[in-house]
């Protein structure tokens, strides 16, 4: 059983936040679930963890300049743009 | 009809590009399942016009003309591409996916965008923004998922085939479920460029057709190196070669612990078409994969760590859902996620971060990673006696909606089929091979060596010929 402590920092992890009957609701959740993972930890150490061999991620493009997206396009997705940057609330 | 068949169709003109794609959005107009998010009408009326010059001009290539829906975590250029989640609901991508670029370049007709678990998390295709997906073999049912949108598109006639996409079951559980057939391609058999990324290391997009040989049919157009994804290693083929020229002595073999642990109905009837490529002259060997009891939860430990790095790109400010709330940068970000996710999302990233966060890292990611090495090597030792790995798809069939998809647990512990041969990366194709007592499709899966499609989907091909 996680607490809801627990909940709360994965959460903040997470950059999520919940309500408090939320709260409650996904710490029995997680609990559930993380007693369902417990499984792994009982498991022989010994073996090495996994590391891809035969793949051999090798299929990289030749470094060459190629044009990028007009930037309009890319933006175009944004909910709140201005003179082509992205809005957000003041940092500093 | 089988692709190739339509193929001779369209060639010979017994029927016209355009009026083919008239006749599957006609049926889409009609679906009850809730197949697609999005109806592409314009567009594939249009791609359909220009299919048919093609095949007029005599230079039509295998894909040219044929209907076929996407799943709606592929991006489409000018489409909208949502997740089937409220974060995306209005995404436009700026760019197709390799696949889609593949399959463009042959004028293949995209009708539309089909719906499915929210961002591929679920397999059910019930926790859509869009609302669930009902199955074509009965209303009442699930679908199965992520692709549930897909495989109801192709089982009930709203396309010729369908793209879907793989992490832990997602194209073959559905297809199981619906009755039709599913390939998961090798891990870099196919290029993931534009498939909106869940679990980087287990995601591949691959089809869901009528028949084993229309998969390779389609495979065959997708697959192939690509310069934007360096996992997409090696080149295309005919992937349906071996079709109808199965090769005699083939050895099989079936891991007992995929039987036992699946409803009886389903492990009979599994067996049962098992005994059946005894009639095509292949050795039926009895093994094991001793690491299946562990294979659940190191699925969804490695899935979900890689799903909360993957997912936190969506922060509200370059695309995706914005908060109308939030005084702060860390608010801002933090609203637009809690109300744009739905809560299967918000429980894996959380259980991602559990697994990668300081006191737990080596207890579960680190051990998780162990068990894939594990069950990779158990797979290497069945394939030096074996030529394909015959088990049940998924170990019940479709099940009410409503009935078990507010239970997290229970909805892992159902993948239990098919996430080994994602974390071991191999190829996978379920076709069907019976009904339970309630007439609802049972699926059966065919595994195969690294990069071996061709005998996965000739041994199916053989099965539907008996």
């Amino acid at each position: 059983m996680i607490s809801t402590e627990v909940t709360k920092h994965l959460a903040q992890l997470s950059r999520l936040s919940f309500k408090e009957d939320e709260l409650a609701e996904m710490t029995n959740q997680m609990s559930d679930i993380i007693a369902l993972m417990d499984k792994v930890c009982d498991f022989d150490n010994n073996v090495k963890t996994y590391a891809p061999k035969e793949e051999k991620f090798n299929n990289l493009r030749c470094d060459k300049p190629r044009n990028s997206y007009p930037t309009e396009e890319i933006i175009g997705n944004s909910k709140a743009v201005r003179d082509n940057c992205f809005v957000v609330p003041k940092v500093v | 009809m089988k692709l190739k068949e339509l193929r001779k169709k369209l060639d010979n003109k017994e029927i016209g590009a355009v009026e083919l794609t008239r006749e599957n959005l006609d049926a889409i107009k009609g679906d009850v399942c809730n197949s697609y998010i999005t109806v592409c009408e314009e567009e594939a009326i249009s791609a359909a016009r220009e299919a048919q010059l093609l095949i007029d001009s005599g230079k039509a290539l295998p894909m040219t003309g044929i209907p076929v829906s996407v799943k709606d975590n592929i991006c489409t250029k000018g489409i909208r591409t949502t997740c089937a989640s409220k974060m995306l609901e209005d995404f436009i991508p700026p760019y197709d996916a390799s696949v889609v670029e593949k399959l463009k370049s042959q004028k293949t007709v995209i009708l539309g965008k089909t719906n499915m678990d929210e961002f591929a998390m679920g397999g059910s295709s019930q926790t859509s923004y869009f609302g669930g997906v009902k199955n074509p073999a009965d209303t009442s049912r699930v679908t199965g998922g992520s692709s549930g949108g897909a495989a109801a598109s192709v089982a009930a006639g709203l396309c010729a085939a369908a793209l879907g996409s793989d992490t832990g079951g997602s194209i073959r559980q559905p297809s199981a479920f619906c009755g039709v057939v599913g390939l998961k391609p090798t891990y870099g058999r196919v290029s993931r460029y534009g498939l909106i990324a869940f679990a980087s290391s287990f995601d591949q997009i691959g089809p869901i057709a009528k028949s084993a040989e229309d998969t390779g049919y389609i495979l065959s157009a997708i697959a192939g190196r690509d310069e934007n994804d360096m996992t997409a290693r090696c080149g295309s083929e005919d992937f349906t070669a071996l079709c109808g020229k199965l090769p005699k002595g083939l050895k099989i073999g079936l891991p007992k612990e995929f039987f036992e642990g699946s409803d009886p109905g389903i492990a009979a009837a599994v067996s049962e078409a098992a005994q059946s490529y005894k009639e095509l002259g292949a050795e039926l060997i009895e093994c094991s994969l001793p690491s299946l009891e562990y294979a659940v939860s190191a699925y969804y430990l490695i899935s979900s760590a890689e799903a909360a790095s993957n997912l936190s790109r969506f922060d509200g400010v370059k695309y995706g859902h914005r908060s109308a709330d939030g005084d702060s940068f860390m608010e801002l970000i933090e609203n637009s996620r809690s109300e744009g996710f739905g809560s299967e999302v918000k429980r894996r990233i959380m259980l991602g971060n559990y697994a990668l966060s300081s006191g737990y890292y080596d207890a579960y990611y680190k051990n998780a990673s162990r068990i894939r090495t594990k069950i990779k090597a158990e797979y290497d030792d069945i394939f030096s006696r074996c030529d394909i790995v015959l088990t049940p798809t998924a170990p019940t069939t479709a099940y009410p909606i409503g009935f078990q998809e507010n239970d997290p647990v229970k909805m892992y512990t159902a993948d239990i089929c098919t996430v080994t041969a994602n974390i071991a990366g191999l190829p996978s194709v379920s076709i069907p091979c019976g009904a339970d007592e309630n007439g609802l499709p049972i699926g059966m899966s065919l595994t195969g060596r690294y990069m071996d499609e061709k005998l996965i989907i000739a041994a199916a091909d053989a099965f539907e010929r008996l």
